[in-house]
């Protein structure tokens, strides 16, 4: 299954919503979306998870400097360019502009304005406290009105409760995937298509978990294993290709496509039908301490969060992880503490790579010397 | 440096306000050890809530380091201890004006002194941000605002936090917490949009604010030394904003217009902390206001009615220096006014509020919601009536290297200018003090070209 099978399946699931009916909501993906929300008012999310090349990127220079985060750039140059195999995009209603950084907020800005989509707004507090849950709650109830006003109608309690218990299923499932040993590659494009799909593709996740189950469980690869943190690897990206192609092999992704989505279940015993759902929501948007939006804590958690990952697997298999830290260039939260994060992570003895690239192809080459340096040293 | 410095020696109060932005060293540690008072951390113009606590001192942590000062405004400072400021800048006028050559030359150098001083400690800090760790990605501002933590951090009790819709400036806040020794932080959370009771919970944040102040400081707020503070922050804001829309938009000038825009410059930099001390702010704001316009009214100046005005910003993160210069010598003259672009010189509204913080809140969520804004679109139209209000007839815009928030929307701005302006504009990129000036004078060459 390579990235193109998944778009173009991609394309006709779309299409087939967009002939149900279905409205389409288009947000530069990210931890604090609602998307059960969006879910119960029966309209489709989609999540902006496609990485970027040269072209992409030079596209979106006529709105934004190229000092802007390469993730942002692409995702404007798709509007721009009109790749053929993201025709899908035509199919977006809606987009939301929200704020998990300042270049989402100026990348989906753009993509409302200029490209024709109408635009829904959705902000989060940068602290975590009591106020900051209480404003959580102002802007669900106003997405909440603005879809409402889209579909004529409130959405039902109810039905927000069933779209968060699918969604809780529909992580769980990923948060085994993640877990299971397989080749990074492989494990990528599944959890990268099943956030393109969302819960539609929960039965197919059954599948693959069911089929990895029965397989006898590690030392099936022989190399060199890595934890991925930082940014996400996007649909389109030959990153982790460098990284097999080096010896290495991910074994968890602690990043949004990844851990960072597939954690935030909310616990069964708390949906409980005389409650407020969106209660249930601000509950997770609390208890999602990892998420690289909040300050001032973050830098804390993700260490003590790697530490973890680290001691787990290694009491799992006897295997010392390496950490690739990815750094898309011009990325504001994951790139100014990344001195840091590897500092930090080598005094308690753990390897750190700090890999900072855009999608440039000139930077493969250089990417490549890097990553098999790394592999040398693990 | 300055190409009419000596207009400003009869401006006592500039001098006055330079010198305390120089001098902050000693003032601040004559406050912390003889006074025993703490010193709090502040950047961009958030230091207001700071004043509410007599025994805190905010400082824009540049002000910490030694600067080397001109010896003449050491003198100058020594004699006003004794003869007072206006007498002492009123002699050396007279000398001056008896052509002692020396003299002459030495005041002419002092005010550029003081901003090529400010600028090369500024670098200093910057070469010391990356050094400390913070990738070259970030913005000046922010680099060199870090290195300034590096260096001085260990001075201050605690930094006071306004989280503010740039992700990069919050997690520059959060990163201070990798330097040695941090300080305590206290944030202030700033809910990005003015929905539902927005306002209430940015109280309450304040408030939450306050009672971690009270513990640094070890005294009790009290209302009234806030609001009693907010009066005299509201008195600068006014002579502040005469001094860009009453002075700065008319035809003759107090001086020459690259001085001027020097003056601008030093109230940009003092204002984020009023130079720990805001009443002799005020006072020196309300002498510049009408030293100003008393050379106005005796036609001592410059008639500047043929050099159009063109509004240069944002240049608060990051700026070259050296462009008002330029745009003089080009036959223009330069206008600086970051703080009222994004409204963080509106009156904090405390007549329309029994409780000051209230007051405060309103006043923040203001300049976030229609100057700062969420978006670029609102930003963007803060540009448009910053240079609508300030008649501007070009705008130079500053395209700062890594700055994703505020100088990153030239492309709305510029389909702006053109349907709601029809100004010429021009961007021009930054990323470091003196880097790039040859590329700045062409630029700026070729655009000054369209006023002639």
């Amino acid at each position: 299954m390579d990235d193109l099978e998944i778009l173009s399946e991609y394309s006709l699931y779309l299409k087939e919503k967009k002939e149900e009916g279905k409205k389409v909501i288009g947000f530069i993906a990210h931890d604090n979306i609602p998307e059960e929300l969006i879910d119960a008012a029966g309209f489709i999310p989609l999540r902006m998870i496609f990485a970027g090349n040269d072209d992409l990127m030079n596209a979106s220079h006529d709105y934004l400097p190229p000092s802007t985060c390469a993730f942002a750039q692409s995702s404007i140059g798709l509007f721009s360019l009109k790749p053929s195999q993201f025709n899908f995009l035509d199919l977006l209603d809606y987009f939301i502009v929200s704020n998990h950084c300042v270049s989402d907020i100026c990348a989906s800005e753009i993509i409302s304005k200029y490209f024709n989509i109408p635009r829904l707004n959705f902000y989060i507090s940068y602290t975590k406290n009591d106020n900051s849950l209480k404003y959580f709650k102002l802007e669900l109830i106003d997405l909440k009105q603005q879809l409402e006003k889209i579909r004529g109608s409130e959405i039902p309690s109810k039905d927000l409760r069933e779209s968060i218990l699918k969604y809780n299923k529909f992580k769980k499932r990923l948060l085994e995937i993640n877990n299971l040993y397989m080749k990074g590659s492989k494990k990528l494009k599944i959890i990268q298509k099943a956030l393109l799909f969302g819960p539609d593709f929960i039965q197919d996740l059954e599948q693959i978990i069911q089929e990895y189950k029965e397989k006898s469980p590690i030392n099936q690869i022989n190399s060199k294993d890595l934890v991925l943190t930082g940014c996400s690897i996007f649909i389109n990206d030959y990153l982790i290709d460098l990284i097999e192609e080096a010896g290495g092999n991910v074994v968890f992704l602690d990043t949004w496509i990844g851990n960072h989505y597939s954690s935030q279940i909310i616990d069964d015993k708390l949906i409980d039908a005389k409650k407020d759902p969106l209660n249930l929501i601000i509950k997770r948007f609390h208890d999602n301490i990892y998420g690289d939006h909040s300050v001032p804590n973050y830098l804390e958690f993700k260490i003590s969060q790697i530490e973890k990952i680290y001691h787990d697997y290694k009491l799992k298999t006897g295997k010392k992880l390496g950490v690739i830290n990815h750094i898309i260039k011009f990325c504001d939260h994951i790139s100014i503490m990344s001195a840091h994060l590897k500092n930090q992570l080598q005094e308690k003895g753990i390897r750190v790579l700090n890999l900072e690239r855009d999608y440039s192809r000139a930077n493969r080459g250089q990417l490549s010397t890097r990553i098999e340096a790394f592999m040398e040293m693990l | 440096m300055s190409l009419m410095a000596d207009d400003i020696i009869q401006f006592s109060s500039v001098l006055r306000i330079a010198y305390n932005l120089l001098a902050g060293r000693d003032y601040l540690k004559r406050k912390k050890f003889r006074e025993k008072k703490k010193l709090i951390s502040v950047a961009l113009p958030f230091s207001d809530l700071i004043y509410g606590f007599p025994d805190l001192v905010p400082v824009f942590p540049i002000r910490m380091h030694a600067f080397k000062i001109h010896k003449y405004l050491t003198y100058l400072s020594l004699g006003s201890d004794i003869f007072g400021w206006k007498r002492v800048s009123k002699f050396l006028s007279f000398v001056k004006n008896l052509g002692i050559s020396e003299a002459s030359r030495i005041i002419e150098e002092i005010i550029g002194d003081v901003i090529d001083t400010v600028n090369d400690k500024y670098n200093e800090m910057y070469d010391l941000g990356i050094e400390s760790g913070i990738p070259n990605d970030f913005c000046y501002g922010i680099k060199s605002l870090y290195g300034m933590h590096v260096s001085k951090g260990k001075n201050v009790e605690a930094t006071l936090n306004y989280t503010i819709r740039c992700s990069a400036w919050n997690k520059y806040l959060e990163s201070l917490k990798t330097i040695e020794n941090p300080a305590k932080q206290v944030w202030i959370d700033i809910p990005p949009r003015n929905i539902g009771n927005a306002l209430e919970l940015l109280t309450e944040n304040i408030y939450d604010a306050i009672r971690e102040l009270e513990k640094i400081s070890g005294n009790n707020y009290d209302k009234n030394i806030l609001r009693n503070h907010f009066q005299v922050a509201n008195e600068i804001r006014k002579y502040y904003k005469t001094i860009l829309y009453e002075i700065s938009t008319s035809d003759f000038y107090p001086c020459n217009p690259a001085t001027f825009s020097e003056i601008l410059v030093i109230l940009n930099n003092s204002f984020q902390d009023y130079n720990s001390n805001a009443i002799r702010y005020r006072d020196n704001m309300l002498s510049l206001v009408n030293e100003m316009k008393e050379r106005i009214r005796n036609k001592i100046g410059m008639d500047v009615s043929k050099m159009p005005r063109i509004l240069v910003t944002p240049m608060f993160g990051g700026w070259e220096p050296k462009s008002h210069e330029i745009i003089y010598e080009l036959g223009g003259r330069a206008l600086y006014a970051d703080w009222d672009m994004l409204l963080l010189l509106e009156e904090i509204p405390i007549s329309k509020f029994s409780d000051p913080v209230e007051a405060y809140a309103q006043f923040l969520l203001n300049a976030t919601k229609t100057g700062i804004g969420c978006d670029n679109d609102t930003l963007t139209d803060s540009y448009i009536r910053l240079a609508k209000q300030l008649n501007a007839e070009g705008l130079v815009f500053i395209q700062l290297f890594g700055c994703h928030s505020i100088s990153n929307c030239y492309a709305m701005l510029k389909e702006k200018i053109r349907r709601d302006l029809e100004i010429p504009s021009i961007a021009l990129t930054f990323n470091k003090i003196g880097e790039n000036v040859e590329q700045v004078k062409t630029r700026l060459g070729a655009f000054m070209e369209m006023f002639k």
